[in-house]
């Protein structure tokens, strides 16, 4: 995850330096002149103010086709995104073929900074015959602006072999999400989905700071900016639910139009996998050579859903919701499963007028369902839960399969050590 | 059709009628139905057969409520808009006859009204839920009951629902708290309580429907009608699928589906949006653009203490749970602050006009402070309303005699930060942005504020682009930029759009066609751009 957020500054600056900025007569009114912080090979434009902007975290993604590998072992065509952090927009092209990642990169950043994530449309290798625009929609975002919302009817696509740089001031904390908006239904099956999330500044406060009765320490982590230390958490997972429907998949690598109307998933998944590979705590390995023999296998499966914790840790489950189809429950027998928000906000009622703080509406529960679109932050306390490996697994039992696979599916392992 | 009629606005006929209606537009969008006479509204339904049309070019058999002997069969029923208190008579007559061959008579219908207690039925025959109307056309069966409590609800058919709901017997019903008044502000409010009150309503009455069922219902095979089967291919809000939902109401192309979705706001005001699930689903309605507050349940405020506490246990969301049979009422207001930049595409010292929903938080100077000084304090208790530590954030102090920070040439640009103890009490990074630093007087202006601040990013050329319909080409509030040919066009107040859709994404659609179904663009205008 690191990774992704160092941009590599000695790259880019080199690649500034070696490509002048192509001065532009058709900037949109209003827009500021080129700067020099930026490079640009033919559409590529990642545009990050390093000095000039200290609250800059910048990241850059590609987009494009690639394959994933599913449970049971078959091989899916997917469009997708991939972190493309550092690498020279002269090589990106080659770098990036059929590099497409399920799910996308994580982004994460902190509340109060400045996101400047560039997007760069690398074009469809299966498909030479489609020149979709794609997008990336930062989902929840509050008082989004259109331009940067990302759905396209409202604003626009990037078109093959050209990028654009998002802007977004960080305003509020919590567990948010990122998909493609381009042909939605579309492009969010095919797998352009991913997890977003943006950590509380009150993880920032010096160190012996009351929140209350509260005592911050350097170090606590929080969910939310909750003003009494009740959001505070150890370790956190984040786990996206997410499903496939094969027949979709095969219709796009085959050069058909796609099945809307017959759409319906039987690869159920937590972050990108069904189990038993959602406890594998490495990358999956795609098949792409297969369909293309110039271009190696590629681990496209990098993000495990394996819950691990020291007994008495509070475990944070950022979960989220992208399925294109169907509402899911997510149960774990035994845990004490505490809600503290939904919808990337504290789960607290108003504000007062006088700015007393609301009613805390955090509720114990067993299950958690989830739509598509649907976030919620739980934590797990498990200072009285004994030692041992449990299952994390949704409700709706037919659910529970790799395709005709069954024992599989949306489950997922919570180990207590 | 639509998309024809409206791509004949022109930006510069639409720019200019902005002008010409200046700011004073103060219209406040309102659901339309049918509204009686309170108190003692009354009804007369007569349940009708006909077709609905679906984007895909489909022409669907349905069933609906229609307002009387003249009025045509209709998808949903008539909205019914009553007064808290109000004695609603509901009369339902059934004419359904099921073309086959053989042609047949229609089943038994009725009418039952969650959330409304001590309904009575009477005429007709007695059904499992409630009086049945046969469908003889002429047997009047009389639903009456008192709107004891105000909120958003829906009616349906309470015999065979799963062939019935399915058919389209279902509508919304809408109670006003008592002394509703929408052309007083303070009394246009969903429920009795103040935090309920609202600058627009909207609704949001989602349904799934089976393309395949319907048919053979229209040709007499119910043996074959498998409710156990359904498989929706069709979603609507209010009886219509994008890009219909977006069309005027009661437009001549779709003579039974008269309600539309489309709807629109200013920055900061207040959308009352009134979901009903009305199908066999749930449906995760998103709302793009910010969170909106789920104020009511069901035609009750989520309250802790009826009547008392106001809305304390509201919950705000940025998708909301739609369950078949539920209701909902959430605020969705779009404030624009804090994007890092001016949404107007403002520089500092104009050309404005300053806008009303430029500043986030704002107070005066309690005491003054000269050009050195680092710290500041506003009036106890204001200071609540800022950002609070350790986040920092950008302001504007300008002097008292101006109504906004361009008019005073004086105005300084600082960061800020709120005293961790004393919330009232600011550390300030002095003249930023090429200002100079001031010495301010009591009473002086700060306000957290964007204006000014510009575009962080470049857009790239907009041959690099593909622009939707709602696109103005600019990334400004209330201005357009230039869009390659046949791109744009349904924005003529270059306002910013959003989806308001179904997340379980496979419910946009309309059968294999995409965008279409479950979803609706939500529009903040310039202020002065008018709402119909
Ligand atoms: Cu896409």
């Amino acid at each position: 995850m690191n990774g992704m957020r160092e941009l590599g500054w000695a790259a880019l600056l080199a690649a500034s330096l070696m490509a002048a900025p192509a001065a532009r007569a058709d900037n949109l009114p209003g827009s500021r002149p080129p700067d020099p912080y930026r490079s640009r090979t033919e559409g590529i434009d990642i545009q990050c103010p390093g000095a000039t902007d200290p609250k800059a975290v910048c990241v850059s993604i590609a987009c494009g086709d690639g394959f994933v590998k599913m449970a049971d072992g078959s091989d899916q065509y997917i469009f997708g995104f991939q972190d493309v952090a550092g690498i020279d927009p002269t090589v990106m092209w080659s770098y990036g073929r059929l590099g497409a990642e399920f799910p996308a990169p994580t982004i994460w950043a902190k509340e109060g900074q400045h996101l400047y994530l560039t997007l760069t449309n690398l074009g469809m290798i299966m498909r030479p015959d489609l020149f979709d625009p794609h997008t990336i929609h930062f989902h929840g975002f509050p008082n989004a602006a259109s331009i940067f919302d990302g759905e396209p009817m409202a604003s626009f696509g990037v078109t093959q072999n050209n990028s654009v740089t998002y802007f977004y001031d960080l305003q509020e904390p919590g567990t948010f999400m990122y998909h493609c908006h381009q042909e939605a239904s579309e492009h969010m099956q095919m797998g352009m989905l991913g997890q977003l999330y943006i950590l509380a500044a009150q993880d920032d406060l010096p160190d012996g700071t009351l929140l209350g009765t509260f005592t911050h320490h350097t170090g606590y982590k929080y969910v939310y900016d909750d003003g009494d230390g009740s959001t505070k958490y150890d370790v956190e997972v984040p786990l996206q639910m997410s499903s496939f429907d094969p027949h979709f998949h095969a219709a796009d690598l085959g050069i058909q139009p796609p099945p809307f109307a017959t759409m319906v998933d039987v690869y159920p998944m937590l972050n990108g996998r069904g189990y038993p590979d959602t406890v594998n705590p490495g990358g999956i390995m795609n098949n792409r050579n297969a369909y293309r023999s110039d271009i190696p296998n590629k681990v496209a499966q990098k993000i495990p859903a394996l819950i691990t914790c020291t007994q008495g840790q509070k475990v944070l489950l950022r979960i989220s919701s992208l399925s294109t189809t169907e509402f899911n429950t997510l149960t774990a027998p035994g845990f004490p499963m505490l809600v503290v928000g939904t919808g990337a906000h504290l789960l607290r009622g108003p504000d007062k007028p006088d700015g007393t703080p609301g009613k805390n509406l955090y509720y114990l529960t067993q299950t958690i369902t989830l739509g598509g679109g649907e976030s919620t932050d739980v934590i797990v306390d498990t200072t009285n839960v004994p030692r041992g490996t449990y299952f994390l697994y949704t409700s709706n039992l037919n659910e529970l399969s790799n395709d005709n696979e069954d024992y599989g599916g949306m489950m997922t392992e919570f180990v207590v050590n | 059709m639509n998309r024809e009629r409206k791509r004949m606005w022109t930006k510069e006929a639409a720019t200019l009628a902005v002008l010409l209606l200046g700011i004073a537009v103060g219209s406040h969008a309102t659901i339309l139905g049918l509204t009686g006479t309170s108190p003692n509204p009354t009804f007369n339904f007569i349940a009708k057969q006909g077709y609905i049309s679906t984007p895909d070019g489909n022409s669907i058999y349905c069933w609906g409520y229609a307002n009387g002997a003249t009025g045509a069969f209709q998808l949903p029923g008539p909205t019914l808009i009553v007064n808290e208190g109000d004695t609603v008579t509901i009369t339902l007559q059934n004419q359904i006859s099921i073309p086959g061959p053989p042609a047949v008579p229609g089943p038994a219908v009725s009418m039952i009204f969650p959330g409304q207690q001590n309904v009575s039925a009477s005429g007709g025959t007695a059904g499992v839920l409630t009086q049945e109307a046969p469908s003889d056309g002429t047997t009047t069966v009389t639903y009456t009951f008192v709107a004891a409590h105000p909120g958003t609800y829906t009616y349906f058919s309470g015999t065979r629902m799963e062939l019935e709901v399915e058919m389209g017997l279902y509508g919304a019903l809408i109670v006003r708290p008592a002394g509703f008044d929408p052309n007083v502000a303070a009394n246009r409010r969903a429920y009795d309580d103040p935090a309920s009150q609202y600058d627009h309503e909207y609704l949001y009455l989602l349904s799934d429907l089976d393309p395949t069922l319907h048919p053979l219902v229209e040709q007499n095979k119910l043996d074959q009608y498998d409710n156990t089967t359904f498989f929706a291919n069709n979603w609507l809000v209010t009886g219509r699928c994008f890009p219909d939902t977006m069309a005027d109401p009661n437009v001549g192309y779709l003579p039974s589906q008269p309600y539309n979705t489309a709807p629109l706001t200013h920055p900061g005001e207040k959308v009352l949006l009134r979901f009903i699930g009305a199908g066999h689903d749930l449906h995760p309605l998103h709302h793009h653009g910010n969170n909106a507050l789920m104020i009511a349940k069901d035609g009750r405020l989520l309250e802790s203490a009826p009547g008392v506490s106001g809305p304390d246990l509201a919950v705000s969301d940025f998708t909301e749970t739609v369950a078949p049979g539920e209701t909902i009422d959430a605020i969705w207001v779009w404030y624009g602050y804090h994007l890092g930049w001016d949404e107007y595409g403002h520089t500092l010292g104009g050309p404005g006009p300053f806008q009303p929903n430029e500043i986030y938080a704002q107070s005066t100077l309690a005491s003054s402070i000269g050009v050195a000084d680092t710290t500041i304090s506003v009036p106890a208790g204001t200071g609540h309303a800022f950002l609070p530590p350790p986040r920092t954030f950008r302001a504007i102090i300008w002097g008292a005699g101006y109504a906004n920070p361009d008019l005073d040439p004086n105005r300084e640009v600082v960061t800020a930060t709120r005293s961790l103890t004393n919330p009232d009490t600011f550390t300030i990074t002095r003249a930023q942005e090429g200002t100079a630093a001031q010495a301010w007087s009591v009473g002086s202006i700060i306000a957290d504020t964007d204006h000014g601040l510009p575009l962080p990013v470049t857009m790239p050329s907009i041959q690099n682009l593909e622009f939707g319909q709602y696109a103005s080409g600019s990334p400004f509030l209330g201005q357009s930029g230039a869009l390659p040919p046949l791109q744009g066009g349904f924005n003529p107040y270059n306002g910013y759009y959003y989806m308001f859709h179904s997340h379980n994404e496979k419910e946009i659609v309309n059968n294999n066609v995409f965008p279409g179904g479950m979803l609706t663009m939500m529009g903040v205008l310039p202020y002065g751009a008018p709402i119909p």
